[in-house]
């Protein structure tokens, strides 16, 4: 992150510049009738989708290190050594719910600058900064095992339009109450709009263990899923490589 | 007399070349084209989709969200077509094919012209894509009649146009491939500070101020009169004046920074 301030800075940018000109093109919206939030500021009410957007954007980074690894041969020079096997999987791992965590942070710092208001105070804050960071994880599991087995960074990166179509047809930037037909149904089903409400409800009705627990179940689904998936492909690489 | 056309007409072919080399590659290299079609596509669904609602509120003047969002993502779509040129630029300047194209006896202009002209050709895919989508799938209305499409295709092809322009000057300044980032923030942003999504009316506070002085605004309305309503030249010549402007200065911008290439 220090050394490549380029592979950052986007997924901080495009998130902050999303929920300024959402903020006030929308900013009337609250007023429409079914829309869930009427008491709030728009700026509320996409805070934390703007906060998962860009901790998801930035789940490739992880993603796209190793399979630059892979790429210039630096992944073959570590299974000649003597390293644990898992603690390739475990590092990257860490590294996408690392920088979640920091980027997450980031975003609520920024946020709350700008007069954004959380009504469950820290406890909120620090269940969002959870919540977004084990999603990064979970879905950079899911990354990690395609970078395993294309060992291609662009392959990872061509991934980035497939985090914004799950992101957009979701309840992140308007409320899928208001939302028309299929577009609205299909946003229904997608489970990071489930996620996405869950965190909504703690950051502006308050901080709840129940809703808490609801959205940590499905992110642990998720995480399940990808990271069987990433050992799959962990244990394919090893048995070709040896 | 007879070698100022031959040279005029010299030129005009090499600009065609240019263009036609930029074609060829989109259709030899699919994967740069794929994404340039696809996401405008997605930009209209998704935008109609989710802020369906929103034309409920003043000032959208249309009771369908495609409406207003089809000429958005056409915008948007040309917008990424303009990066087009830059990108070509970018490999030639990278691979060193750069230096042999300034070698040879052409001038600044034509060469420019001829990336401008591919992005421009390129352009007209997505818009065409992304009104087959508005039209064919999402009900779309066209009230303008045949002069809300030429107005449409022009402000797509003027847009690309612009950017291309833009996308260049940035080029042939840093002399790599990355610099197509650090355009596609200034781009994206000088495109949603504008009414892309939301008119006038609905935007408050600071956007407000900057959204009505944006030139682009201008422009996306011109390109969005015929989804509307009637094509008049009250709602086309602001945005012909922007466009003008920007092209000018976009120009100017281009052919300064190409000065520079070798320092």
């Amino acid at each position: 992150m220090i050394r490549q301030p380029q592979a950052w800075a986007p997924t901080l940018f495009f998130p902050l510049l999303l929920a300024a000109v959402y903020s006030s093109q929308f900013s009337k919206a609250v007023s429409l009738p079914e829309f869930p939030y009427p008491d709030v500021t728009f700026l509320d009410f996409i805070l934390p989708a703007c906060v998962i957007q860009g901790v998801l954007f930035g789940s490739t980074n992880s993603a796209t290190d190793l399979a630059g690894d892979i790429e210039n041969a630096f992944m073959d020079r570590l299974l000649s050594s003597p390293v644990s096997r898992s603690s390739i999987l475990i590092a990257r791992l860490t590294s996408a719910f690392s920088y979640g965590l920091v980027q997450a942070t980031i975003l609520i710092l920024v946020f709350f600058a700008f007069g954004a208001e959380l009504s469950g105070g820290i406890r909120s804050a620090l269940a969002l900064i959870l919540i977004t960071s084990f999603l990064s994880m979970g879905v950079g599991s899911f990354l990690i095992a395609i970078a395993l087995k294309t060992g291609s960074q662009e392959v990872v990166n061509s991934l980035f339009p497939v985090i914004f179509v799950f992101i957009f047809i979701s309840s992140a930037f308007f409320p899928v109450e208001l939302m028309d037909g299929w577009y609205g149904q299909i946003a229904e089903w997608n489970p990071l709009t489930w996620i996405i409400d869950w965190t909504r409800v703690i950051t502006i009705e308050g901080f709840s263990w129940k809703v808490l627990l609801q959205a940590f179940s499905v992110i642990a689904l998720i995480s399940l899923a990808g990271i069987a998936t990433s050992i799959r492909q962990l244990k394919r690489r090893l048995a070709m490589a040896s | 007399m007879t070698s100022l056309s031959s040279y005029w007409s010299n030129q005009w072919l090499i600009t065609a070349a240019i263009t036609k080399r930029g074609l060829l590659r989109m259709r030899r290299l699919p994967s740069l084209l794929i994404p340039s079609i696809i996401m405008p596509i997605f930009f209209v669904i998704a935008f109609s989709g989710s802020f369906s609602s929103v034309v409920q509120l003043d000032g959208y003047d249309t009771n369908k969200a495609v409406n207003w969002m089809a000429a958005w993502a056409i915008l948007q779509g040309s917008a990424f077509s303009g990066l087009g040129g830059g990108g070509l630029t970018a490999t030639d300047l990278e691979n060193g094919f750069f230096d042999r194209l300034r070698a040879a006896p052409i001038t600044p202009a034509s060469l420019i012209a001829g990336l401008v002209g591919y992005s421009i050709t390129r352009a007209t895919l997505p818009t065409t894509a992304v009104l087959i989508v508005s039209f064919g799938v999402l009900d779309a209305d066209m009230p303008g009649g045949i002069l809300g499409f030429v107005i449409a295709y022009f402000t797509a092809i003027a847009i690309a146009a612009v950017m291309s322009l833009f996308v260049l000057g940035i080029v042939f300044k840093m002399k790599t491939l990355k610099s197509l980032a650090v355009a596609q923030v200034v781009m994206f942003s000088m495109m949603f500070l504008s009414v892309g999504q939301a008119p006038l009316e609905a935007i408050e506070g600071w956007l407000y101020h900057v959204a009505k002085y944006n030139p682009i605004t201008h422009v996306i309305r011109m390109g969005r009169q015929g989804f509307l309503g009637d094509v008049t030249w009250a709602g086309t010549q602001p945005g012909l004046i922007s466009i003008a402007l920007l092209m000018a200065g976009a120009g100017i911008w281009a052919r300064g920074c190409y000065r520079k290439v070798d320092i």
